[in-house]
C-alpha cells in the first residue's frame, strides 16, 4: 500500500522555509496579543504565583523547555538500541 | 426489577460470544448494534435502579444505577461503537468476539454494586483484553500479551484476596467507600492501583498497548484504565494518598514521552498522564473535583480513542508509527491529519475542545481546596501534555521532514470514527452543559470565565513558542530508533535470568523431592531405579512397585495416627 | 422392554439402572459386528442415562428410594439405596457414558481393530455396569463386587489400545486396583466382624453406640487408603497417568469422568452416611491428613503437568491435582466444603471429559498427542479447539464458567473455617493451572502448525457434536448453578445430618 518512492517533485505548503516562517510569525504574533490581553481584564489569583505578570507565558515556556531538556538527559539513561530486548 | 432492569454489559458480553459464531456481516452489524441497544437500555433504566441475583445465601447486585455509574456506563458503551466504526473494514472473528466481551465487561463492572460481581468483571476485562493483544500475531505481540496478562491476573487475584479479607472484616460485599487501613482495603487499593497504571506499576501500559493490533489498541486506551478510576471514585474518593500518586503520574510519562520513538507508546505515556489527572481529582473528593474526574475520564476516553484511532489510520496505511521514519504525510491523508490535530487541542486542553472544559473542573478543584504544590505541577504537566501529545504527535506524523510515504487517506470508516470522535471533543467543548447534565454532582460555574480562557492558551500557546525556539535552534531532541528503558527493565532484563533460574530450580526442586523420596526409601526397599523421566516412560515399570509400598506407607501412616489419638 | 407400561417398572427403577446397562452388555457380547455393537450401545447408554434421569427427579420430588433386590428385606437382603447423593453421582456417569458413547464410534473405528470393537463395547457397559452399582448400592460388599466388576473392565478397556505401552499401563492400574479394592475389603471385613452387618445404613446405626475402638479405626484405615488408591489420592496417584495417556481415547474420556468420580462418591459414603462426620474428622486427625495431601496434589501434580509433552498426560496430572480440590472440600467437611466438593465432581467430569474427548478428535486426525505436533493446530481445528480452549479456561476456573464456581465454593468453604492460607494455596495452584493450560493453548492456537497439523481437520459430526455441546456446558454451569450447587447444597446438608 505505502509506496516509498523518492520525493516527488515539488515540496508541499508546510514545507517552503517562506511558509514556515510565515506560520511561525503568526504564532508570535498571537502570543504578544495574548500577553497584552492580560491587563485589559480583572484577575481572581487563587494563589499569589499568579500575580506575577506574564506568570502563565512564562511557566509554559519554561516547563516546556525543561521537559525537553529533561527528556535529553533521561536520554543518557535510559537509551538502548531498538532491537534491546530482543537479543539474547 | 422491572424487565428492563438488565445489566447493558451482559448484552454486550453475550453479543460478543454470540458473534464469534457468526459470519462478518452478522458480527458488523452486532458490534455497531449492540452498543447502540446497550444505551438505549441504560438511558431506559430508571436512576437508582437495583438488580439483586440471590445465590447461594448471597445476594449478587447485578445492577446499580447512580450518579457516579451513568456517565462512565454511557461513554464506554460510545466507545464501544466508535470502535466498531473504526473497526469495520477488518475482518477478524477473534477481535470482533473479545473487543465487545471486553467492553461489555468493563460496562458491567461499572454497573455492578457488589465486589463478587466487580471481581468477575475485572479479571473479564483482563482475559478479553489479552486477545486484543494477541490478535497482532507476532512474537513481540504475543510475549508483551504475556506480560500484560500477568500484571492484569496480578491485580485480579490481589483484588480477590482483598475482597476477602475485607469481607471477613466488614461482612460486607458491597462495592461502595472503603476506608484506607486495613489488610484487605490496602490489596483492593493496590489491586485498582495496578489497573490504573499507578507509578511502578504502570510499565504493562507502554509495554502493551503499542503492541496490540491497530483496532485492538484504541479499545484498551479506553476501557481497562478508566474501570481503575471508577473504581477508585467510587471506593476512595476523598482518600488524599491519590493525590501525590497522581501528581507522579501526571508528571513522570512527559519526560518519557518526549524520548520516545514509537507514537502509540507516546500515546500510552500521555494515558497515564492524564489519569493522573483523574486520580488527583479524586483524591482531592470535593464535589467540583470529583466531577472533574469524571468529566475528564469521559472527555478523555473521546479524545484518546482519536489520537489512537489517526495513529492506527497511520500504522494501517504507512506499516509504522516511529516518529523517525514518518513525517509530510499532511499530504496524503489531509483529514486525519486535521482530525488528529483536533484530538491533539482536545488533549492539551486549548479552549473551545472538550479538555479544556473537563480539566478545568479538576484544576478549579485543586485551586479551591487551596493545594498550590499541587496545581503549580498539574499547570506544569498541562504544558508536558502540550509538547507529547498536542505538538509531537500530529508534527511529526504529518509534519516534520518529509518521510517519504506517499499513501492513501485511511479507509472510510476509519474517517467516520474519528470524524464522530473529533466533532464529540468540539462538541464538549463548545456546549460543556450536555456534558455536565450527566455528571455525579451539579456544575454551576461555566468553565469560559476570561481569566480561565486567556490564562490556559497562554500557557499552551508559549508552549508551542518554546517548541518553536528549540526546532528553529536545533535544541530539539532528534527521533531516534531506539528502545527506551522503563520499569519492566526489571523483569525483561533482569527478571530474565532470574525467572530461568527460579524455573530452573522449581523443575529440580520437583524432580529432588521425587527422586529424594525415591532414594532414601527405595534404598530400604532394594526398588528404587535410578532414572526416572519426568514423562514416566522410563519408570512405567517400576511405579507398580513404588506405588504398593505408598499404599502400605498409607495403611501404616493411618494406623499409627489413629491409634496413637486413642491412646 | 421399553414396551411396558411406566408405573410398575417405576417401582423398579434402582434395579433396572444396572440390570439394563449389565444385559445390554451381555447381548452386546454376542454381537460380532463393530458398528452394530455401537449402535446397540448407544441405546442401553441412553436408556441408562434416561433411567438416572427419572430416578433424580424421583429422589428431588420424593426423597431416599430403598429398594430391596430380590424381594429380600434390608438389611439381610441387598438394598438399592438410592438418595440424593447416589442420584447426583448416577446422573453424572449415566450421562457421561451416554455422551461418550455418541462420540465412540469414529474414534473407536480408528483405534481399536475391526474384531475387537464388539468386545470394546461389552466391556464399555460393563465398566459403566459397575460404576452404577456403586453409586446405586446400599450394601458394602456388593459395592466391592462392583468395584470389581467396574475394574476389570475397564483394564480391559485401556489394554485394547493399539499402544503397547497401554498393556503395560493397564497391568500397572490392575496391580495398583486389586491392591486398593483388597483393603477396601479388609475394611468392609473388620466392620462386619464388628457389627454383624453390611448394609451402610444397619451399619452406621449399629456403630452409633459403638465407642471408636482399634477395629473401628483400622476399618477407616483400610477403606481410606484402599479408596485413594482408586480415586488417584496424591501419592497414591502414579498409576493415573500412564493409565490416561496410553488408553484408547474414548477410555481415557470415559474413565476421566467416572472412574475417579465414583470413588470419591463412595469415600463420602463411608465418611458420613458410614461413620459420620463426628467420628471421622472429630476423633481422628482426618482432616489434616486429607488437607495435606489435598495440597501436595493441587500443587506437585499441577507442577508436574506444566512440564509433560504430551497433551492427555498433561490433563492426567492436571486430572490428579483437580481430585485434591475435591478431597479438600471433603477434608473440610463442613457445608460449603462439601458443597464444593460435590460441585466439583460434576463440573470437573464435564469439562475433562470435554477436554479428553477434543483430544481424542486431535488423535484422529494425526495420530498423536504430542504437543509439539500439535502447534499451531487450533486454525486447522477451529470448532475442536475452541471447545478445548472453553474447557480449558473452566480447568483455570475463569470467571463465568463452571470451573470457577467450584473454586468459589472452596474458596469460601475455607474462609468459613479461617484457614486463610489455603485460599493461596488455592490460588498458586489455579496460577499454575494457568501455565500448563496456557502452554497448550498457546501452541495450539499461535504457533506456526507443523507437517501433522497442517492436514489436520475438525472430526466428524458425531464426534465434534458431544465435544462442544460439553464445552458450552461448561459455560451454562459456570452461570446457571441450580442443578450443581443448589443440589449439593442439600446433599451437604443431608450428609452432615445424616449419621449423629
Amino acid at each position: 500500500m505505502s509506496d516509498k518512492t523518492p520525493k516527488d517533485g515539488e515540496p508541499g505548503w508546510f514545507e517552503r522555509k517562506r511558509n514556515i516562517d510565515k506560520v511561525w510569525y503568526v504564532l508570535l504574533v498571537f502570543g504578544a496579543i495574548l500577553t497584552a490581553s492580560e491587563f485589559l481584564y480583572e484577575h481572581h489569583p487563587h494563589f499569589a504565583i499568579e500575580e506575577i505578570p506574564v506568570f502563565y507565558e512564562i511557566f509554559g515556556f519554561l516547563a516546556f523547555v525543561f521537559i525537553v531538556f529533561a527528556g535529553k538527559a533521561l536520554r543518557k539513561l535510559i537509551m538502548r538500541d531498538e532491537d534491546y530486548y530482543d537479543r539474547d | 426489577m422491572t424487565a428492563i432492569d438488565v445489566n447493558p454489559g451482559l448484552l454486550m458480553i453475550a453479543a460478543g460470544l454470540l458473534a464469534c459464531l457468526l459470519p462478518r456481516v452478522g458480527r458488523q452489524l452486532l458490534t455497531l448494534g449492540t452498543p447502540v441497544a446497550g444505551l438505549l437500555l441504560l438511558i431506559a433504566t430508571p436512576m437508582g435502579a437495583l438488580t439483586t441475583l440471590p445465590i447461594f445465601g448471597y445476594d449478587l447486585t447485578l445492577l446499580r444505577l447512580d450518579g457516579l455509574a451513568f456517565p462512565f456506563g454511557i461513554i464506554f458503551l460510545i466507545a464501544a461503537f466508535l470502535n466498531a466504526i473504526f473497526a469495520l473494514h477488518q475482518d477478524d472473528r477473534l477481535q470482533d468476539s473479545a473487543v465487545m466481551i471486553y467492553g461489555g465487561a468493563a460496562v458491567g463492572a461499572v454497573l455492578a454494586g457488589d465486589l463478587a460481581s466487580l471481581f468477575i468483571y475485572w479479571e473479564l476485562t483482563a482475559v478479553s483484553s489479552v486477545f486484543l493483544i494477541l490478535a497482532s500475531r507476532t512474537e513481540r505481540a504475543y510475549s508483551a500479551a504475556m506480560r500484560y496478562l500477568v500484571w492484569q491476573i496480578g491485580s485480579g487475584v490481589l483484588l480477590l484476596a482483598g475482597i476477602l479479607l475485607h469481607y471477613q472484616e466488614t461482612g460486607s460485599m458491597a462495592f461502595t467507600t472503603i476506608t484506607l487501613g486495613s489488610v484487605g482495603s490496602w490489596a483492593i487499593f493496590l489491586a485498582f492501583g495496578i489497573k490504573c497504571a499507578f507509578p511502578l506499576l504502570h510499565n504493562w501500559v507502554q509495554d502493551a498497548y503499542p503492541e496490540a493490533t491497530i483496532t485492538g489498541t484504541v479499545a484498551l486506551s479506553a476501557f481497562t484504565t478508566k474501570l481503575a478510576v471508577y473504581a477508585f471514585a467510587r471506593s476512595f474518593a476523598g482518600e488524599e494518598l491519590l493525590i501525590p500518586i497522581g501528581v507522579v503520574m501526571t508528571c513522570f510519562p512527559v519526560f518519557f514521552a518526549v524520548i520516545e520513538n514509537d507514537l502509540r507508546r507516546v500515546l500510552a505515556f500521555s494515558l497515564n498522564n492524564q489519569l493522573g489527572f483523574m486520580l488527583v481529582g479524586i483524591g482531592i473528593g470535593s464535589e467540583i473535583a470529583i466531577n472533574g474526574a469524571v468529566s475528564h475520564a469521559f472527555a478523555h476516553i473521546i479524545y484518546k480513542s482519536l489520537l489512537f484511532m489517526s495513529m492506527g489510520a497511520v500504522l494501517y496505511r504507512t506499516g509504522t508509527v516511529k516518529a523517525s521514519e514518518l513525517g509530510g504525510l499532511y499530504k496524503s491523508m489531509p483529514l486525519t491529519t486535521i482530525f488528529c490535530i483536533i484530538g491533539a487541542l482536545s488533549i492539551a486542553g486549548f479552549p473551545l475542545t472538550s479538555g479544556f472544559v473537563t480539566k478545568n473542573l479538576t484544576l478549579t478543584g485543586a485551586e479551591y481546596a487551596g493545594y498550590f504544590w499541587i496545581w503549580l505541577l498539574l499547570i506544569f504537566a498541562s504544558a508536558g501534555v502540550m509538547e507529547h501529545s498536542g505538538i509531537k504527535i500530529p508534527f511529526f506524523a504529518f509534519f516534520s521532514h518529509d518521510g517519504g510515504h506517499r499513501v492513501k487517506e485511511a479507509p472510510v470508516n476509519m474517517l467516520i470514527a474519528m470524524g464522530i470522535a473529533a466533532g464529540a471533543c468540539i462538541f464538549i467543548g463548545i456546549f460543556p452543559q450536555t456534558l455536565y447534565s450527566i455528571l455525579p454532582y451539579e456544575v454551576t460555574k461555566s468553565p469560559y470565565s476570561v481569566q480561565s480562557v486567556v490564562t490556559k492558551t497562554q500557557l499552551l500557546t508559549f508552549s508551542i513558542i518554546a517548541f518553536g525556539v528549540l526546532i528553529r535552534a536545533g535544541l530539539y531532541p532528534k527521533e531516534i530508533p531506539s528502545t527506551n528503558l522503563n520499569t519492566d527493565w526489571l523483569y525483561r532484563h533482569v527478571g530474565r535470568y532470574f525467572v530461568g533460574v527460579l524455573a530452573y530450580m522449581a523443575r529440580w526442586a520437583w524432580a529432588g523431592v521425587c527422586g529424594g523420596w525415591r532414594a532414601t526409601l527405595g534404598a530400604a526397599h532394594g526398588l528404587i531405579r535410578r532414572h526416572y523421566g519426568p514423562d514416566g516412560a522410563m519408570g512405567s515399570a517400576w511405579p507398580t512397585g513404588q506405588m504398593a509400598f505408598w499404599a502400605t506407607v498409607m495403611i501404616a501412616a493411618y494406623s499409627l495416627i489413629g491409634f496413637w489419638y486413642l491412646l | 422392554m421399553s414396551a411396558a407400561p411406566g408405573f410398575e417398572l417405576g417401582h423398579h427403577l434402582p434395579a433396572l439402572q444396572v440390570v439394563v446397562p449389565l444385559i445390554g452388555a451381555v447381548i452386546c457380547a454376542m454381537l460380532r459386528n463393530g458398528t452394530l455393537a455401537w449402535g446397540w450401545a448407544l441405546i442401553v447408554s441412553v436408556l441408562t442415562a434416561a433411567i438416572s434421569t427419572m430416578l433424580f427427579v424421583a429422589v428431588q420430588a420424593g426423597g431416599t428410594i430403598s429398594y430391596g433386590l430380590g424381594g429380600w428385606a434390608p438389611p439381610y437382603g441387598i438394598e438399592y439405596r438410592v438418595d440424593l447423593l447416589s442420584a447426583f453421582i448416577l446422573l453424572i456417569v449415566s450421562w457421561a457414558g451416554a455422551i461418550i458413547m455418541v462420540y465412540a464410534r469414529q474414534s473407536v473405528m480408528h483405534e481399536i481393530d475391526a474384531g475387537k470393537r464388539a468386545w470394546y463395547y461389552c466391556m464399555y457397559l460393563l465398566c459403566l455396569t459397575g460404576l452404577l452399582g456403586i453409586a446405586i448400592t446400599g450394601d458394602a460388599f456388593n459395592a466391592f463386587v462392583f468395584m470389581e466388576v467396574s475394574s476389570l473392565s475397564m483394564y480391559t478397556l485401556i489394554a485394547m489400545g493399539k499402544n503397547r505401552r497401554a498393556l503395560l499401563s493397564s497391568y500397572q492400574y490392575l496391580i495398583m486396583g486389586t491392591i486398593g479394592a483388597t483393603f477396601y475389603v479388609i475394611g468392609v471385613g473388620i466392620l462386619f466382624t464388628l457389627t454383624g452387618s453390611l448394609n451402610f445404613v444397619d451399619i452406621a446405626e449399629r456403630l452409633v453406640t459403638m465407642q471408636m475402638e482399634r477395629p473401628a479405626i483400622a476399618a477407616i484405615t483400610f477403606l481410606t487408603v484402599g479408596i485413594s488408591l482408586k480415586l488417584a489420592l496424591f501419592p497414591l496417584h502414579s498409576w493415573l497417568p500412564n493409565a490416561y495417556a496410553y488408553a484408547p481415547s474414548v477410555t481415557t474420556s470415559f474413565l476421566a469422568g467416572t472412574a475417579t468420580k465414583v470413588a470419591i462418591y463412595l469415600l463420602m459414603r463411608i465418611f458420613f452416611s458410614t461413620f459420620g462426620e463426628a467420628k471421622v474428622f472429630e476423633i481422628l486427625p482426618t482432616t489434616t491428613i486429607l488437607v495435606l495431601l489435598s495440597v501436595s496434589a493441587m500443587i506437585g501434580a499441577s507442577l508436574v503437568a506444566v512440564f509433560q509433552d504430551d497433551v492427555k498426560r498433561v490433563l492426567a496430572y492436571s486430572s490428579v491435582a483437580q481430585v485434591g480440590y475435591i478431597t479438600l472440600g471433603i477434608a473440610l467437611a463442613n457445608d460449603l466444603g462439601l458443597t464444593s466438593a460435590l460441585v466439583h465432581i460434576f463440573n470437573h467430569a464435564l469439562m475433562k471429559t470435554a477436554l479428553f474427548l477434543a483430544v481424542g478428535a486431535v488423535f484422529l486426525r494425526i495420530g498423536s498427542v504430542r504437543l509439539h505436533d500439535l502447534d499451531g493446530i487450533g486454525p486447522k481445528m477451529p470448532v475442536t479447539m475452541a471447545a478445548f480452549a472453553l474447557a480449558g479456561f473452566a480447568l483455570i476456573g475463569t470467571p463465568g464458567t463452571a470451573g470457577f464456581v467450584s473454586k468459589y465454593y472452596l474458596a469460601a468453604a475455607v474462609i468459613d473455617k479461617g484457614w486463610w492460607g489455603l485460599v493461596f494455596v488455592i490460588a498458586a495452584s489455579s496460577l499454575i493451572a494457568v501455565f500448563y493450560v496456557g502452554r497448550l493453548l498457546e501452541a495450539i492456537w499461535f504457533r506456526a502448525p507443523g507437517a501433522l497439523a497442517q492436514k489436520a481437520s475438525d472430526p466428524p459430526l458425531s464426534m465434534l457434536l458431544p465435544i462442544v455441546g460439553l464445552s458450552l456446558a461448561v459455560i451454562w454451569f459456570g452461570v446457571d448453578t441450580r442443578l450443581t450447587v443448589d443440589v449439593a447444597h442439600n446433599i451437604a446438608t443431608m450428609l452432615l445430618g445424616g449419621v449423629k
